[in-house]
Formats: structure tokens, sequence, C-alpha cells
């Protein structure tokens, strides 16, 4: 296992995509972030937002690089044949699995910590120009109140699951640019379908059964309103992402290579 | 352009089944989420939806004095207030300006809502304002009323001509408007209304109640009946968001003074009074999913050619880089119209029937706009196939490109859904990004005169549709001239 | 040692209405170059990947030193392999291509560049491994088979796209890594390449080995025991054969005929005693060429139609 290991970090490092990307997630979470907490205003009536919430809000567009890397990382080797030698070199398959998971889950953890302190570092410099101030009842964003860390630690954690989700459809469909089709569109199209649905109790299940769902762990305010907690809500998000992991070891673990 | 390069493309779509069964997905996710938006609500036994002299849904609900007037006649009165009160949190009633709260004077067909009328009113924000028809709106004089400064209103009618006029001291008279009002009855209901529509606070809208101060009210004419009969027009209407709590509409009078207080509003109904209501653009919204399935294989359609390197095979056999990739997107585009076309002919009458049997309230449109909705769906996958293809062949890479696409054309989307998203951002997103061409779907209109949420979410577009989908349609052509370019240059 | 080396046994796979395998059983010992032939679709690539653990069979076992792919630790360790050299990611350097290879089996950098070194790509290993031709990525995936220094190695068509000095450079190491003791099993279509460099040989056909035999009997086999017999005394040199008991055939050309049943030495002798001028008695020597085409006679698949089938 440490060595299968050691190969998957050696294989990510001395590439140049893996790093573009991860750095690319972070760029696309601040950028976003700070771009949406530049233009709410907090009007005089009260603001009435979730200023975590929207300072994470980034990580909707930081999702697409991760997840565009999760399916890369064996997408790319059923592209190129590659992958036949990763199984000669690893014939355990779910360590090969495993060992491609754990290591896509460090550097993500890694690049998703830095994406979430920069965006709310940029909500908390940013937002009180826009009228979130403690006067209007939102103090500054720090990780010292509880909701917050817990939406920025969950945030990290929702990167990563997506990252094993996406690594999963990957490993299943073993084509990348119809595994990166299919997790954006289970990623958006859940709360489109929502939104379509007219009966609330329809629509609240569908709210809660999208992988999407883990960015409910982003709520600080509000919390009994929501469709779904937020732990509540990281555990679909991980059940999805387990499911496709399991799947993944199945397929892989019984099909011709 | 040749067309052995079209048929040789044409023959390479046709031949990759993963290709052609991704477009088969394509049509039936607009089928099948057109039957999810069909079933998934239902609404059997909820009360009808007034509808106007055209037949589109209104608000038809106010605090009505009225008594019967036989033939032509007139009448005259004087407002010397129009206050609001806005709830700001359960049996918290706060003044507040709502600026479509009315005031002043109708003659109508009856108290059937939808019925024909005619009125002229003071408001709380827009001056003396004559209207007709649920959609016509005449502006009169401006500024508010008060006891120092109130404002005479006298409508007149004559056959199916309903003449307005404005005063400030009661005895020098503007003429407002005049309207003639087909179909009403030569016995009319006329007198005092009071109606205040519910208030837009950001990304929500409360119900409001507004008081008027009434005097010096005359009529002439043939007047029936004993007296001013008072009520509510369409009490339990689904376009009426209903009185906030622990107040009702009601008329008093002493000393020739006569007070009224009412909520609702006549006027067009729009997204936000009729939230249960379902749009053709809703039923299409398999256009996502769709979307995604078109993307998916137009950035397949030329990346696989790179990954296999069939790609010299291909540059080889055709006649110059340039046409080839015409041809490609040619046949890409045509087969994902031919798609979509399929899905949302098939889609819509299927929603739309299931949806009607479930007794939701689709908003009426032409049939002249459900074609363009259709044709419109149709070519907004085209191009964004034909984008795909484009960002594929300047990439080289298929996840890179699906991933660009997708997240241009529908990230923007979510992010204009987002709740406390501002309407300005959400309209700026739905100008400048990709995801401008679903304006094509909208098939509401604003209404100048209804304050409301107007935004993309709600399928108010700031953009017409042709012109929407022109933005993605500009994408494409932009991308398709970049990677003509760089195939032309690279080395294959 | 008898489980040294590859072994495999009664393998079975069917691809849907495909019959890949039926029945492919033979053996790669130590020592010794073991070519693998066989036509288009005789199942030679299929049983590599079985024998790597790639592919399941339906029925049969393929061993490596005596246990199954899958169950050796460390597996380039004991054996190593080239199935594609186009598999790799493009934008990887060839050494990091290699190193990730060795950190998969805990082997130091140290054997990277050492590998390097051995399939002399010394000079291009920090290269983007997408701008190398088919010869360099072909000593790339020679350099990733003896990378844990396996005692097995199994390599699918190494001659692919090699130059002439890259052949010539492939023969030697084939040749010198079984002179170190090593099994290997080399599959190709060219059956110079294998003449020259196996000492063994396997022929698929079918989905089964048709032969597995020593090079050297191949072709005795396929030369018989014909000798040719240059001369212009054709008729006379007929019936003096004929009488000491051979079969005389007449060949192409007016002067020569074929002898079959007396060695070359005792026809020099019967002639010259007889006073039969010839300019030329040979043992006919067959090519494995030869030997491949009859053997496999029956059992391509593919077969080219010949101009004469076409115009019938």
């Amino acid at each position: 296992m440490t060595a299968a290991l050691h190969a998957e970090w050696t294989k990510l490092r001395t590439v140049a995509g893996p790093l573009w990307l991860l750095l690319g997630a972070i760029a696309a979470t601040v950028a976003l972030s700070a771009a949406t907490a530049s233009v709410v205003t907090c009007g005089s009536a009260g603001c009435g937002g979730d200023t975590a919430r929207l300072s994470l809000i980034g990580v909707q567009l930081g999702q697409a690089p991760v997840a565009v890397l999760a399916v890369l990382v064996i997408g790319g080797e059923y592209g190129t044949g590659m992958i036949r030698t990763t199984l000669t070199a690893t014939p355990r398959r779910v360590t090969a699995l495993t060992a491609k998971a754990v290591t896509l889950t460090g550097v993500v953890v890694a690049a998703g910590t830095v994406a979430v302190l920069g965006s709310l570092l940029a909500g908390r410099l940013i937002l009180p120009a826009r009228g979130f101030t403690d006067a209007h009842g939102h103090p500054a964003l720090s990780l010292a109140d509880g909701p917050t860390l817990r939406a920025a630690a969950g945030s990290i954690l929702y990167l990563a699951l997506i990252a094993l989700l996406s690594l999963g459809v990957a490993t299943i469909l073993r084509d990348s640019a119809t595994g990166i089709g299919v997790v954006l569109g289970l990623l958006y199209l859940f709360p489109v379908l929502a939104q379509v649905i007219g009966d609330p109790h329809w629509q609240r299940l569908v709210q809660r059964a999208g992988p999407g769902a883990g960015l409910a762990v982003q709520a600080t305010t509000g919390v009994r309103g929501l469709p779904i907690g937020p732990w509540a809500g990281l555990g679909v998000t991980a059940g999805w992402a387990a499911a496709a992991l399991v799947a993944a070891a199945l397929f892989l673990h019984n099909r011709d290579a | 352009m040749s067309l052995q390069a079209l048929h040789a493309e044409w023959t390479k779509f046709r031949t990759v089944p993963g290709w052609v069964t991704g477009m088969v997905a394509a049509a039936l996710l607009v089928v099948l989420f057109a039957l999810l938006a069909g079933v998934s609500s239902d609404q059997k036994g909820a009360p009808p939806v007034p509808a106007g002299p055209g037949g589109e849904p209104v608000t038809d609900s106010f605090y009505f004095v009225h008594r019967p007037l036989s033939g032509n006649g007139a009448i005259t009165v004087s407002v010397s207030a129009l206050t609001s009160s806005i709830p700001t949190g359960p049996a918290d009633l706060r003044p507040g300006l709502v600026p479509w709260a009315k005031a002043g004077l109708i003659i109508k067909d009856g108290t059937r809502q939808g019925s024909p009328y005619a009125a002229i009113m003071v408001t709380g924000g827009h001056g003396v304002r004559m209207q007709d028809g649920y959609v016509n709106d005449t502006s009169g004089p401006s500024g508010p009323v008060s006891v120092g400064s109130p404002r005479w209103l006298r409508l007149e009618r004559s056959g199916d001509t309903i003449t307005g006029y404005a005063s400030a001291d009661g005895a020098h008279w503007t003429k407002v408007g005049a309207a003639r009002v087909r179909g009403l009855g030569p016995t009319a209901q006329a007198g005092l209304f009071v109606a205040s529509p519910p208030s837009v606070h950001g990304m929500s809208t409360r119900g409001s109640v507004s008081t008027a101060v009434f005097a010096d009210l005359r009529g002439e004419g043939r007047w029936a009946g004993d007296g001013w009969t008072g009520g509510q027009v369409g009490p339990e209407s689904p376009t009426f968001a209903g009185y906030p709590q622990n107040t009702s509409g009601s008329f008093t009078g002493s000393d020739g003074r006569l007070t009224v207080t009412g909520a609702g509003d006549i006027a067009p109904a729009v997204r936000e009074t009729l939230p249960t209501g379902g749009t053709v653009g809703e039923i299409l919204t398999g256009t996502f999913a769709a979307l995604i399935a078109v993307i998916v294989v137009g950035a397949l359609f030329v990346t696989t050619e790179y990954r296999t390197n069939l790609i010299h095979v291909t540059l080889a056999a055709g006649p110059g880089r340039i046409r080839i990739l015409m041809a490609k997107a040619i046949v890409l585009g045509a087969v994902t119209f031919g798609t979509g076309l399929a899905g949302a002919v098939a889609a819509i009458p299927l929603g739309e029937g299931l949806a009607r049997a479930n007794g939701v309230y689709i908003f009426p449109v032409a049939s002249s706009t459900e074609l363009r909705v259709v044709v419109g769906v149709a070519a907004l996958l085209a191009a964004a196939s034909v984008l795909a293809l484009s960002i594929g062949t300047i990439v080289r890479h298929g996840a890179g490109a699906v991933t660009a696409v997708i997240v241009a054309v529908v990230l923007p989307y979510i992010l204009m859904a987002i709740p406390f998203m501002p309407v300005r951002v959400s309209t700026w997103l739905a100008r400048v990004t990709p995801a401008a061409a679903f304006a094509v779907q909208q098939t509401l209109v604003e209404h100048h005169q209804v304050a409301s949420i107007y935004k993309p979410s709600n399928g108010y577009y700031p953009l017409g549709p042709w012109a929407g989908l022109a933005v993605l349609a500009g994408y494409a052509a932009v991308s398709l001239a970049v990677a003509a370019v760089l195939l032309h240059r690279r080395d294959a | 040692m008898s489980a040294a080396g590859i072994v495999v046994a009664g393998l079975r796979k069917r691809y849907g209405a495909v019959l890949a395998l039926d029945g492919m059983s033979f053996s790669v010992r130590p020592g010794v170059v073991t070519g693998f032939v066989g036509p288009n679709g005789a199942g030679k690539s299929t049983t590599m990947r079985v024998i790597l653990g790639l592919d399941a069979v339906d029925e049969g076992t393929a061993l490596i030193n005596g246990k199954p792919y899958r169950g050796l630790r460390r597996p380039l360790n004991h054996v190593g392999s080239l199935l594609d050299a186009a598999a790799l990611h493009p934008g990887r350097t060839g050494r990091a291509h290699l190193l990730w290879l060795a950190r998969s089996q805990g082997l130091a950098a140290r054997r990277v560049d050492h590998v390097i070194e051995l399939v002399g790509l010394a000079s291009v290993a920090r290269r983007r491994a997408g701008g190398y031709s088919l010869g360099m990525r072909q000593r790339l995936g020679i350099a990733a088979a003896l990378l844990g220094d396996p005692s097995v190695v199994m390599l699918d068509e190494p001659f692919n796209g090699m130059d002439p000095d890259g052949i010539v450079w492939m023969r030697g190491f084939l040749r010198s890594l079984a002179a170190q003791g090593r099994a290997v099993l080399v599959s190709s279509h060219l059956m110079s390449e294998m003449q020259d460099t196996a000492g063994h040989l396997v022929v698929a056909g079918r989905g089964r080995a048709i032969a597995d035999a020593a090079v050297a009997d191949l072709i005795a086999a396929a030369s018989g025991d014909r000798v040719a017999v240059r001369t212009p005394a054709v008729p006379h040199a007929r019936s003096v054969l004929t009488y000491a008991g051979a079969t005389v055939a007449s060949t192409r050309e007016n002067d020569g005929i074929t002898v079959s049943g007396l060695p070359a030495d005792r026809i020099v002798t019967l002639l010259g005693r007889s006073g039969v001028p010839f300019s030329e008695v040979s043992a006919h020597r067959a090519t494995l060429e030869d030997a491949y085409l009859e053997l496999t006679r029956e059992a391509v698949e593919f077969r080219a139609v010949t101009p004469t089938e076409v115009s019938r």
C-alpha cells in the first residue's frame, strides 16, 4: 500500500496538469467568492444573508477543477492505456484504486484548505464595506465562531468528497470526458431539477438527494429552515462518494483491464 | 463546403454508438424532465386562476365599495390620504410606502374576477394613473396625496368608452385618459376601490394593506340600489396574497368622509403573484440535462480524433482543415438541432398535459411563442454543441473542453438562482454569459405597473429571446473562428 | 526448480461469440528466449494479458515462478513486461514514468537511472514522453520491464517501430537477458527476427498452442531430408539416383532436381562414381518462415485472398 501510494504521488507530481488544476480550483474558489462578496449589498431593512455561506460560494465553481483532476487521475490512464501498466505494477486492484483515492484526497484537502481560507479572508475584508457590519448583526467572519468553522471545515471535506465521487464515476465509465459530464451533471442538475418540481415534498427530497446537498454544510444561519442539515447534507455527499467508489472497486475488480 | 466532407463527418458521427446514444439520451432527458415537471405537482381542486380579456392570468382582488350604474353616467370623489402598512414580523405592522398601492374610482362589469373595467386612481408612489383591461396603464398628474393637497378624481361612462379626469381643486379638470371597455354590460358596478399589492423586499415579498380617505363622493346618471355595498373581490383567488395577519378590508363613513381599507391588486399576474403556476420554460428544464449530454458529445466529436490520432487521417483525407472543422460543426449542429427539436416537440404537450391534469396552472402562450420556444431550445442545444466542438478543437482535451463549456453555460444559471444573489448580478450574468441563451425559453413579460422580483430564475430575462440566444451563438461563432485559426496554424 | 518461468495451462476465454483462448498451454523456461508467434487473432495478446492478471479466464491457470500474477508481492521484481509502448502520459518525462513504477515496487531511484542507461535512453530521459518516437517508447518500455531485475521478461512486439540499429540492439539484448538465466517470452510477427533470436518457439493458432518446440527442431522438420542437385545431365543423374533408392523430383530450373531419401554426401559419391557432372549438391534448409506458414496454414483467420482466387 505504501508503495502504491508513493507511486500515485509520484504520478501526480510529475505532470503539470494536477498542479495547475489545483491552483485553478483555489483561484476559481477565491475569485468567485470575492466577486460575489463585492456585489452583494446590505440594505437598510437588514441584510438577511448568511455571510459565511456567501463567502464560500466560490466552492460551487472550485469543485469543477477538482472534479476534473479526480476524473483525469484514472480517466487519463484509460485514455492512454497506461491503466494496464498501473495494474501490472499493483495487481491488487482495490489497493491501486485506494492509493489513488488517498493521494487525491490529500492534495484536494490541501488545496481546498487554501481555497476556503482564502475565500473567508476575502469575505472578512470585503463584506464590512458592503454594509455587513457588526451594527447590522453581521460580525466579521472568524473561525473562532463554531458555525463558521463548521462551514469552512465542511467545505474542505465537501471538495474531497466530490473528488472521490468523480474518481469513482470515471473508473466506472473509463472515459474522462463522459465522466466529467456525468459528475457535473449530477452536481448541477439536482438544484435545477428541484426548481422545476412543484410538489414541496418532492422538491425537498430532490434538494436533499443530490451529491451537491453537502453544500448545506456552509450554512451558518437559518439552519432549521434548510432542506437538509449541515452535517446530514455532507453525509449525503459522502454517501454518493462511497457508493461511486464501491461500485468502481467492484467494476475494477471484476472487469478485464 | 464540399458535400464529401459533410458526408464523411456524418458517417463518422452516426457510426459511433456512444455519440448516437448521447444524442438520444439528450432528447429523452428533455422529455423525462417534462414528465417530472408535469407529475410532481398536485394542485387538483385549487381555485381557478382569474383570466383577463385576452385569457392572460390576472390579479383581480381588491376592496370594492360599489352601486349598480345603468347606462351612461359619472362618478367623482376626492382622495385626501393613502397610507400603507407592511408587516415586518408576526403581528408587527409598520407604516411603509407601497408604490403601487391604489385608491380611486372604478367602473366594472361586475364583481366577477377578470371582468372588464376601467379605473382612475391615486397610487402610493406613481401619482395618478388611469388603468383598464388589466394591462393598460396611463400616467396622470404626479405627486402623493395628503390632507393639505387632496386629489379629485372623476370617471365618466359614455357607451363603452370610459374617460378619466384628475383635478387638484375639484374645479379645474385634466383628462388623464379614455378607454374603450369591451364587454361592459348596460348595468355596471361603479364606486370606490382600494388595492394594496405585496411589497417587494430584496428577494422576497410581503402582503400589504392600505387605507384611503375619500370625500365629496358624487354620482351622476341612473344609480340603482339603496346605498353603497362594500366587499372584497376575489378573496380566495390564487393570485391574491391575502391580508396581513389581524387585518381585513372595510369601509366606514362619517360626515361625508369614507375610509376604505383594502388589499390586493387589479393587474396582470406575474410569476411572484402566482408561484404555483408553471411556464413552458419550466417544462423544458430538461434542456439543462440535454445540454450536458450534447456538450459531452460535441467535445468528444473532435477530441477523440486527437486522442487516437485519427485527426491525422481526417486531415490527410480532407480538402482543407478549416473546411473539415466547418463540416464537423454543421453535422454536429444539425444533429443536435434535430435532437433538441424532437425532444421539445414531444416534451411540451406531454408536460403541459400532465401538469394541467394535476390542476397546475400553466401560464398561457401564443402558439407562435410556443414555436419560438421549441425552435429556440433546439438552437440553444445546437449552439452549445458547436461551442463544445470549438473549445475541444482549441484545447484538444475532452475532459477540459467538457468542463469549460458546462461551467460556462450551466454555472451562471446556478448562480442566478441563488436566493441572495442580487437581481443586478443575476441580470448581468443573464446578459453576458452563455447562459443568456436560456432567455429563449422565456414566456413571461415584465409589467412596469407591477412591483415584483423580475429575475432570470423567475423566468424574466433582461434580454429578448433571440438576443439571448445570439449571445451564446456569438460565443460559439468566436470560438469556432479561433478553433479554425488554430487548426490552420498549428501542427496537427 | 520446475516452476521457474511461465507455465500456462489450459487457458480458455470467450468474448461473447468469439472464443479467444481455447486451451492455450505452454511453458517458458529460464535461460532461453521463447518466441510467441501466430496469426492475428490467434490469442497472443490475450494470453499475455491473462499472464499479467489483466484479463480473467473462464478456465485454466497462468503461473509465474509457480504463482498467479495477482499473488505476487512487488510483481515487477518477478516479471517485467511490455504490452503497449504507447501507453504513456504524454506530459510525463520518460524518467518520471519509470520513477513512479519504481516507487510502486519500493525500488530506489538509482534503479531507474540504471535501466535508462541499460536501454540507451540517457540523453532523452528528461524529455516529455509525448515527443518520443515509437522506437524510443519501445526502449522506455523495455526499461520499465527491467526495472525490478525480474527473472521473467515478457514483451509484446518489441521490434515494432525499431530502426535497423534498434533491431540489431534488441536482438542482442534479448539474447543477453536469456543468457543471464531469465525466462524471456517475446511475441512477434517477424519470423526472421525470431529465427535469429529465439531458441524456442510457441506457435499460437485459434486460441491454442499448435506448436511448442525448439527453433532448430522446427526448421529441421520443415526442411525434411531433401537435397538440391544442379547438373547439366538431368536424365542421367535421375536414373543413377533412382537406382540407388532415392525419390527424385524436378524443379523449375532445367538443370535442377530435388532428391530425397539419400544424404548429400552419399549423392556426391554416387554421382562421382557414375561420372555424372554436377555443379551443386546442397541440403535444402527451410526458413522459420516456411515452418511457420506450414504450421499455421490451417489456423489463419484473416488470410489475404491471393490474386488467383480473386480472378476466379
